[in-house]
């Protein structure tokens, strides 16, 4: 499977396509997402579109920035992006939420991104509450300490394991989301389960509400870690969706603390029997269990399961 | 007027025109089957007009066509063999057309010029209508669409049997910053043969890609690039336009998460005021551009132009031109245009009798209104 929609809101904003010279009327500059993408075989690169953007967008308004395909033709690195974004942080003080990559396989397969490191993003925008990155392909991040981001999320078919121990090394006092899709190790996926104990133990991260443990080989082996994990006791959602969970991981969840305290436990994108799905939804009324995507229990073995999005 | 349409008979196509002809006041079309103008014997009617209607879909036909040169392995699944259907239908409609007093509706060179997207393309780009970069030229198989993709600079490339229809045998090929190669499409290789399927597949052994692009290219293929579309509720965006008479009559939005937005894939009806809405200004020239594509087959009454509208509903480029693009049942004409409330059939018996205004037919449809 593949990333094949685009999202349509970003920081309760909804997404407005930036468009050099548009002769259509704008909306205002602290109302919308703003997206930036450099068109296929476009004239113009991305440094060009960001200064445009900065020309004729007030940038001090500016709440929200998404960013989509920056390459012309051939794939190249978001580093330069990356440059180019933190260089002009002084006109960008509003600037609360940024969404890095957000690019369907219409564009670009989620693992052929040309990912770099993101950790300057991060010390440019100090105020910044909402950060979002695609791709995990070359994909660095430099433990740091950030006091307002309050929703991290990193998408990817293969996470690498030492971004996944630079978030785990962070300082995010403020930080209420945290989500991580991991991949498979094909794809550069490599953190092993004593990659996420960080997340699980409750010593840090004092603020988080909702943590994403998803799109995993190792679904089942999370879901077991979740069911005794302390985090959970303070969680109001939890993610385990997009991976390769069967009824083991299940059971251990239903064997494991309650977790009738949820809001919502989200799941889709599953290998579990009918039964067990009965047994999930018996176990635990009040909270909104999302079993979609069922891909059937008939898997004879790990080789018949996939995680949702890898390539 | 008398109509007579060449096509299967108890088809969709054939009867959906035929209830518009009624509801138009005018008598039952006669039904000329493609299966009695493929065999050679058929009798035409007397005088006078004859409507063309797609020969596809019909099992029977398919064999006829498809099935000498595909021989024991034919099946009606099997996407190769488009050449030899190509041209069985084309020297068919030539036949016919070289037949004394016969008048068609639409014009049988105008036609091959569609059914050939490499000619289509070649057409459209000369007249100055945007369209997708191509390759263009021949492409003999696997390593030699490598070669000229790398030559070309293309990595993202959507790979059309040069006759194909329904998106049967389409690939979009893409090809990764380390060297991955990625097909995704319909077709689904068994035992080295090509079965047009329901479900998108994604092929990623280069072996198996070779295999596919080897067995479609001996029907000639259509190569260009692959834009990335414009999306409405997150998903793959494009339009299908009708064109009746030279104006855009009908519009469907049809969204995907698949590269193919066909309906029998997977692809679902979009709306059309969200697309206004997300096109602004942009919107007349979507149609314009649909408009000046069919400008470029003056001698066909009626045209369904894809319209691939890019990224922001910035621009939009004509991705194909379709001989029989109007079967979209039910959907009426675009609000303030020429066939507003009329279907893609009633729109194009409508701008036939305005045509042809010494018809009887239309004489007739005068004198039954009701007199005031």
């Amino acid at each position: 499977m593949a990333v094949s929609h685009h999202i349509e809101r970003f920081h309760e904003l909804p997404i407005h396509e930036f468009t050099p010279a548009d002769a259509r009327p704008r909306p205002a500059a602290g109302a919308v997402a703003w997206r930036l993408s450099v068109e296929y075989g476009s004239q113009q690169d991305f440094g060009q579109v960001w200064q445009s953007f900065l020309t004729e967008v007030d940038p001090a308004g500016v709440r929200a920035v998404v960013i989509g395909p920056w390459w012309r033709n051939e794939y190249t690195s978001v580093g330069p992006v990356i440059e180019a974004i933190t260089a002009e942080a002084r006109r960008l003080p509003a600037l609360e939420a940024l969404f890095l990559g957000e690019v369907t396989y219409d564009e670009c397969e989620i693992s052929w991104l040309e990912m770099d490191d993101v950790t300057p993003l991060l010390h440019a925008f100090p105020g910044l509450r909402s950060l979002a990155v695609r791709g995990g392909t070359d994909l660095a991040l430099e433990p740091v300490r950030h006091d307002r981001l309050t929703s991290l999320r990193f998408e990817s078919g293969g996470l690498p394991a030492t971004v996944v121990r630079a978030v785990a090394g962070s300082e995010l006092p403020a930080l209420e989301r945290l989500e991580l899709w991991l991949g498979v190790d094909e794809y550069g996926g490599d953190a092993a389960m004593d990659d996420l104990a960080p997340f699980l133990d409750g010593s840090r991260l004092p603020k988080l509400r909702h943590l994403g443990l998803a799109n995993s080989e190792l679904q089942d082996e999370i879901a077991a870690a979740v069911a005794h994990a302390p985090v959970v006791a303070r969680l109001e959602s939890l993610d385990l969706s997009m991976g390769m969970l069967s009824d083991e991981g299940a059971t251990a969840l239903l064997e494991g603390q309650p977790l009738t305290h949820l809001l919502s436990l989200d799941l889709h994108h599953h290998y579990l029997s009918d039964a067990m799905m009965e047994r999930l939804s018996a176990a635990l009324p009040g909270v909104e269990v999302d079993l979609g995507e069922a891909e059937g229990d008939e898997a004879e073995d790990e080789f018949d399961r996939y995680v949702s999005v890898a390539e | 007027m008398r109509l007579t349409v060449l096509g299967n008979p108890g088809h969709r196509r054939v009867t959906l025109f035929a209830a518009a002809a009624r509801a138009a006041g005018l008598p039952e079309p006669a039904v000329l089957p493609w299966l009695d103008v493929l065999r050679g014997r058929y009798r035409l009617p007397e005088g006078g007009l004859l409507r063309i209607e797609s020969p596809g879909e019909e099992p029977e036909v398919d064999a006829l066509l498809r099935g000498p040169a595909l021989g024991p392995g034919y099946a009606p699944t099997r996407v190769e063999g488009t050449a030899v259907w190509y041209a069985g239908v084309m020297a068919a409609l030539r036949g016919l057309a070289a037949r004394p007093g016969v008048r068609l509706l639409g014009d049988p060179e105008e036609i091959a010029v569609m059914f050939d997207k490499r000619r289509a393309h070649a057409l459209l780009a000369g007249a100055g209508v945007p369209v997708p970069r191509a390759l263009g030229g021949e492409v003999t198989g696997w390593e030699h669409l490598r070669e000229r993709l790398a030559e070309a600079g293309l990595h993202r490339v959507f790979v059309k049997p040069a006759h194909g229809s329904s998106a049967s045998g389409v690939m979009a090929l893409e090809f990764g910053p380390r060297g991955q190669v990625q097909a995704t499409t319909s077709v689904e290789l068994a035992g080295g043969r090509l079965h047009n399927s329901l479900r998108v597949r994604r092929y990623r052994e280069e072996r198996e890609v070779a295999a596919i692009v080897d067995g479609l290219a001996p029907d000639g293929l259509h190569v260009e690039q692959w834009v990335p579309k414009a999306s409405q509720s997150g998903r793959s965006a494009d339009l299908r336009v009708v064109v009746v008479a030279g104006r855009a009559t009908h519009a469907v939005v049809r969204t995907s998460a698949q590269p193919m937005t066909n309906l029998h894939l997977g692809g679902a009806r979009g709306s059309l005021d969200q697309v206004r809405e997300a096109a602004g200004r942009a919107w007349p020239a979507l149609l314009e551009t649909a408009e000046r594509a069919a400008a470029c087959f003056p001698g066909s009454p009626m045209v369904g132009v894809d319209v691939l509208p890019t990224t922001g509903w910035r621009r939009a480029l004509v991705g194909e031109v379709n001989a029989f693009g109007d079967l979209l049942p039910n959907l009426t004409g675009l609000p303030g245009g020429p066939a507003e409330g009329l279907d893609t059939y009633g729109a194009q018996l409508a701008a036939l009798t305005t045509l042809l205004p010494s018809s009887p037919a239309a004489t007739d449809h005068q004198i039954t209104e009701p007199a005031r």
